[in-house]
């Protein structure tokens, strides 16, 4: 009985290492935002104006998508599973990952999710990888939201993971036979290479310098694909640190910065004369 | 009913309105006012008027006639025959009527209808009906207009304009004056089938209002408009036949015709269209698709396979000939962000691009008989490129028009050591039937010639704009020479000279090749019934 049991885990940890080596695990965590260059607020609320805004897959986490893809094509049998929190609706953000050839997705949607701040909503995602996609090698993300803006969620992902990370990168390459890898980050003074043991994350703040593009074939069988919804309760977690009750931090204001009108206006009813006032203000600040 | 009266609108002080006199200043301050999309040389202008409303707009016809001071109309100068080019005289630009003025809901006609004034752009009209916001009607419209505006808010459908030519600045008068085309011509016909109604100010300073369905030429093809004194002018149709393709050449022709299609297309030669009604279509969202294909020969095989098939509505068909893709191929290695899209497959040697009705939230998408069409001509949906978000659907559309911006380019770098050169582009359309051979036909007769050329454009309606980029003027001369026998050879398949672009002061040596001369001196008689002083748009469309 006892060798039987040696046996069972002996295959078990066979088969494990087995896959191991054949297939590598990319999770990618990505955020559907409003497709907004002008971000307009409304005053009294306080709050984003959605009205006529599409909403997209974010573009630094389409880079991110890209990169996994990307090592995927260039080191073969690699699964990459693209992972969001938001509502429903936000299944469309995780529809583009799949026609762009991630192949599966998940999204957690639930009601208590809402509300949450940054380190919720990194503490969720942490649960949820641990609960349903425990044995992965890397989580690759975007830098930012380009709603939000706040860079948080990546680094505090990996916290509460506990694996290293390497933020901003530009491009990375797999070493050490899949066991690490390595990045070339943007810094201020020039790029700087690092390298990372995996498990690790990696946060990524430039793509190709043109979008992909979708076949229509790809568009079609990404609707075909496995797209999973996962609620609290999958979650294997305690109520009071989901959601706004598990958020660090709350939102109390959102106000767009004051504009200083400090420019000068030249009357434009009288072309002539408003091109010789505006030459004079020019000379006499020395412009030209 | 066969008459029509016109009226006189409420008169202004000519002297009060602003006119910017003397070539020389227009010259030196205005001089965008002197050209159009269609880099014709002008032959300048004595006076440019920006009137602001209609009766400050019949003084000007009224002044001008008294001093026969003949009148070049523009607004916003983007088309490509030089219909706009003054040839002398004064300029009248209509870029001040630029407010919508009405919307409602009509209810024997079953559709919604905008009414603005001529200089309001199709972007806008499209902008502010798909976004439901008319700047204007809420608080200045009528209590009436103001309901109607709060049930299209409510309504849960998207509406859209289809006409869609490819300069969407192009302002709305303008379109109307020309029936302007463009790529959704295809599902939607051109500009006329979505005029409602019209006021258009005639040479005298009088306006006629011609809303559709109301004023029929007698079976003797006559109508009869009476001004507001009481004077009877009688205007005889012509009696050409009208080609059964998109067409933009001449005036529109057709037993009891109603009076409002002879005005359309017309090319403001005989009045100024000020306020225009027009009709929206729902909105369906639609997923682009550009399909590779293995030749030019395959592409046209798939287009005339995509109309035959009833299951398939495409709400455009476009082309990108081998010779296209592989300038565009240049230009993506010259700039990429220009083109805005990933390198062109090595196993693109042609393409197609259309427009479907797509549901992105569904999962039964059946797209099973496009896929049998593409594969019988030896192609795959895998090889294409497709996307129906809003930025990949004007991230497609650019990709369509940059091409004969690069054309342009092109030309305008040669143009730096050959002054003389421009670019031939062709605007000839045939009936359906006769597609493969008009194509056979341009690519023998160019490939012989060793000429650079490229084809794109509106292939679902038969309309390949062939762009010769001459690299001398030899070539320039032998291009002409070739685009002189397509356009004999269009017409000769039924097809037109000008299927889009019109006729303007560019096309009409070509003029002769569809009409004879009988039909040009019938189209010269509802010119002088109309504007006997000749004062309206000289040089367009008509020696005269």
């Amino acid at each position: 009985m006892i060798a039987d049991r040696y046996n069972k885990i002996s295959v078990n940890l066979r088969r494990s290492v087995a896959e191991k080596l054949v297939k590598m695990k990319i999770l990618i965590c990505v955020k559907q935002v409003p497709e907004i260059t002008d971000v307009k607020i409304n005053p009294e609320t306080g709050t984003l104006i959605r009205e006529g805004v599409d909403s997209i897959l974010n573009p630094f986490c389409e880079y991110a998508v890209e990169m996994g893809l990307e090592l995927e094509r260039h080191y073969g049998d690699i699964e990459t599973v693209a992972i969001s929190m938001g509502p429903p609706q936000a299944s469309s953000a995780l529809i583009r990952c799949l026609e762009m050839g991630v192949d599966r997705a998940t999204l957690l949607a639930d009601m208590r999710f809402a509300g949450s701040d940054t380190w919720a909503t990194a503490f969720t995602l942490a649960q949820a990888i641990r609960a349903m996609e425990g044995d992965f090698d890397l989580i690759l993300v975007g830098k930012q939201a380009i709603d939000g803006d706040t860079a948080q969620v990546g680094p505090e992902l990996s916290e509460i993971l506990g694996i290293p990370q390497i933020m901003y990168a530009v491009s990375v390459e797999l070493t050490g036979n899949k066991k690490k890898i390595r990045a070339k980050r943007e810094i201020e003074t020039g790029n700087e290479i690092m390298e990372i043991k995996l498990p690790g994350l990696v946060s990524l703040s430039k793509g190709p310098m043109i979008r992909s593009v979708s076949s229509f074939k790809e568009i079609l069988d990404a609707r075909k694909k496995e797209l999973r919804v996962a609620t609290a309760s999958d979650l294997n977690i305690d109520e009071n640190e989901l959601g706004l009750g598990g958020s660090l931090t709350q939102v109390v204001k959102i106000f767009p910065p004051q504009v200083k009108k400090t420019g000068k206006l030249v009357d434009g009813s009288e072309p002539q004369g408003a091109a010789k006032k505006l030459i004079g203000f020019l000379r006499e600040r020395k412009f030209v | 009913m066969h008459e029509i009266i016109s009226e006189i609108v409420d008169s202004v002080d000519f002297k009060g309105i602003r006119c910017i006199k003397g070539y020389n200043e227009i010259a030196r301050d205005y001089s965008s006012y002197l050209c159009d999309e269609s880099k014709l040389a002008h032959q300048g202008a004595q006076y440019l008027f920006f009137p602001a409303n209609e009766g400050e707009l019949s003084a000007i016809f009224q002044e001008m006639a008294k001093r026969d001071v003949k009148i070049t109309i523009s607004g916003a100068r983007t088309g490509l025959v030089g219909g706009a080019v003054p040839y002398g005289g004064a300029i009248v630009s209509l870029e001040k009527f630029d407010k919508i003025l009405g919307l409602r809901y009509d209810n024997r006609l079953k559709e919604w209808l905008v009414k603005a004034e001529c200089g309001v752009t199709i972007r806008d009209l499209n902008n502010w009906a798909m976004k439901k916001v008319f700047p204007g009607l809420s608080e200045g419209g009528s209590a009436e207009t103001k309901a109607f505006l709060e049930r299209y808010k409510e309504s849960k459908t998207t509406y859209f304009y289809p006409p869609d030519p490819t300069e969407m600045g192009a302002a709305l008068g303008g379109t109307v004056s020309t029936n302007a085309s463009g790529a959704r011509t295809y599902r939607y016909g051109p500009t006329r089938n979505w005029v409602r109604c019209i006021r258009v100010m005639l040479a005298s300073g009088e306006v006629l209002e011609i809303p559709r369905g109301k004023c029929f030429a007698t079976p003797a093809g006559e109508f009869t408009i009476i001004d507001s004194k009481g004077n009877e002018t009688g205007v005889k149709i012509p009696r050409h036949t009208m080609p059964s393709t998109k067409n933009a050449a001449g005036i529109f022709s057709a037993p009891n015709m109603d009076l409002i299609d002879l005005f359309i297309g017309s090319e403001g030669i005989f009045g100024a269209i000020t306020e225009v009604e027009i009709a929206l279509q729902k909105w369906h969202n639609p997923v682009s698709i550009v399909q590779f294909l293995p030749s030019d020969d395959k592409a046209i095989d798939s287009v005339v396979a995509l109309r035959k098939e009833k299951s398939i509505r495409p709400e455009f068909i476009e082309f990108y000939s081998s010779h296209a893709l592989d300038l565009l191929r240049n230009k993506q290695d010259e700039d990429p962000k220009v083109v805005g899209m990933p390198p062109i497959p090595d196993y693109a040697k042609s393409a197609v691009f259309f427009d479907l009705r797509f549901d992105p939230e569904s999962k039964d998408n059946d797209y099973s008989k496009l896929e049998e069409i593409v594969c019988t001509c030896g192609s795959t949906l895998a090889k294409s490129w497709a996307g129906y978000e809003q930025r990949d659907l004007e991230r497609f559309k650019n990709f369509r028009h940059v091409l004969p911006e690069t054309v342009n380019s092109i030309i305008a770098e040669r143009k730096k050591k050959i002054p003389e050169l421009y670019k031939l582009g062709t605007d000839l359309a045939v009936p359906d039937q006769a597609l493969e051979k008009i194509w056979a036909f341009y690519k023998s007769k160019l490939e012989k010639a060793g000429l650079e050329w490229v084809a794109f454009g509106h292939i679902g309606n038969n309309h390949i704009h062939i762009n010769i980029i001459p690299r001398s003027l030899e070539e320039m001369k032998e291009g002409l020479s070739i685009y002189r026998e397509f356009a004999k050879k269009a017409v000769s398949l039924g097809g037109t000279i000008s299927a889009e672009h019109g006729i303007g002061k560019i096309k009409k040596e070509f003029f002769s090749i569809m009409f004879s001369d009988k039909e040009l001196k019938e189209m010269k008689a509802v010119k002088i019934a109309l504007d006997p002083g000749l004062i309206l748009n000289p040089g367009n469309m008509l020696n005269i």
